[in-house]
């Protein structure tokens, strides 16, 4: 299924970062809501910051405008500040990009546990994101990170606790 | 030859015959100003008799309407001057535009967001058939600009900027002067102008053509495009929008890209 593009992708000054406070805070409002929507359809979960700049997201052939690193980081500091992007390391080149903020799917997940009566069951994280019986759900192919993050987040609301089982981690339900 | 009349006898005489004729002007006068009263009289009697036979036309046939519009304008009558009155009564418009000038609200404020509060007229009637729904009546084009100058009651907040063919329709109150307006008509056709279009086309001063685009800048109706070939592009969102969707429509049924 092909991505959708919003009408600003095709509209030129949308990649030249605009000098009008307001005018900016728009662009930037839709260049978060584009990038959460592409790395959603693409089930993006870590980048880094080369890597995105020269994808088809920064970068519309088409019309040929590019946004600049400057610009791109601009982008991503403001998703940081909505709650949807995590670096991942120090000098800012990888980044966890959430499309969902870990309570978000938290609730995703524990959503599909109670909806199969599986509460008070205990799952691997292996299984929660590449079983079978989660194939077709939302979280499947979740990276394990954010899906630490996200049974964090349920715990937090004891729903769920965190447990060691052998060597790797699972996970239980209540 | 007749001797002419002088002395006092005679300018009696003279004011009498002038008190005469003045008289009769008065009478004449006042009768033709009853006849054409009369005849106003009864043309009003005449529209209002139509209009309560045609109510149903006129309410639903958007030409029929505008028609309409233009007969009451010739002898000074404005169905929609006031939600009173025999009018507004009789056919509903009042209620009609009144209603259609809060749909024209609501659309302009959902899209400001993207276009800074200018748009087109074509797009704004497009949003307001598709907010009203099937059922409701027919609008058109006519039909939004007669209602938004009855949004003008309410302030400065609405205006009409005639460009090209068309119309673009203002709903934030920029202060857009003559110098704005042409720049805005120039920019029509691609949707967006440079400082040397607009110098060449109105032979203006780099310095008046700077000022005016930074000013649709500062208003947050145009968007500068510094990665273009030459110099930077001032594009207009509410143009653009209108012609992208003119260009996805082409892509679509396979016409020229």
């Amino acid at each position: 299924m092909g991505f959708e593009w919003p009408w600003q992708y095709n509209f030129p000054p949308f990649f030249t970062l605009q000098p009008n406070v307001d005018t900016r805070q728009k662009q930037l409002s839709a260049w978060s809501s584009l990038v959460l929507s592409y790395c959603r359809h693409n089930k993006l979960y870590t980048m880094n910051l080369m890597e995105i700049q020269e994808s088809p997201l920064f970068n519309n052939k088409k019309i040929q405008r590019k946004l600049s690193l400057e610009s791109v980081q601009v982008v991503l500091e403001e998703l940081k500040k909505k709650g949807n992007l995590e670096w991942i390391d120090k000098n800012k080149s990888r980044f966890l990009i959430m499309w969902r903020r870990p309570d978000e799917w938290g609730k995703v997940i524990y959503q599909w546990v109670s909806k199969n009566g599986m509460t008070n069951s205990v799952f691997t994280l292996y299984e929660l994101i590449s079983g079978d019986d989660t194939e077709g759900e939302e979280f499947h192919g979740l990276d394990e990170a954010m899906l630490l993050r996200s049974l964090e987040a349920l715990q937090q609301e004891h729903k769920a606790e965190i447990i060691l089982l052998n060597d790797s981690r699972g996970v239980k339900f209540f | 030859m007749h001797r002419r009349g002088v002395g006092a006898g005679a300018i009696a005489k003279k004011k009498l015959a002038e008190a005469k004729y003045k008289e009769r002007g008065t009478v004449l006068a006042e009768d033709q100003l009853l006849q054409m009263s009369k005849q106003l009289e009864m043309f009003k009697t005449n529209l209002e008799e139509f209009a309560s036979k045609h109510k149903q036309e006129i309410r639903k046939n958007p030409q029929f309407r505008v028609q309409f519009q233009d007969m009451c304008a010739t002898i000074g009558v404005d169905p929609l001057a006031s939600g009173k009155g025999f009018w507004s009564e009789m056919l509903g418009v009042g209620d009609f535009y009144y209603e259609l000038g809060v749909q024209i609200i609501e659309v302009c404020l959902a899209l400001k967001h993207h276009n800074g509060g200018l748009i087109t007229l074509a797009e704004l009637h497009q949003h307001v058939l598709k907010g009203r729904g099937k059922l409701a009546q027919d609008v058109s084009q006519d039909d939004i600009i007669r209602a938004i100058k009855k949004l003008k009651v309410l302030g400065n907040g609405f205006g009409i900027i005639p460009v090209g063919g068309s119309y673009l329709v203002q709903s934030v109150p920029a202060e857009l002067n003559m110098d704005h307006t042409v720049v805005l008509q120039l920019a029509e056709k691609k949707g967006f102008v440079t400082v040397n279009e607009i110098k060449s086309s109105l032979n203006w001063e780099t310095e008046r053509a700077k000022h005016v685009l930074e000013h649709l800048l500062k208003e947050g109706l145009a968007w500068i495009d510094s990665q273009a070939q030459g110099e930077a592009q001032y594009w207009l969102p509410a143009l653009f929008t209108a012609l992208y969707a003119q260009q996805i429509n082409m892509d679509e049924n396979g016409g020229p890209s």
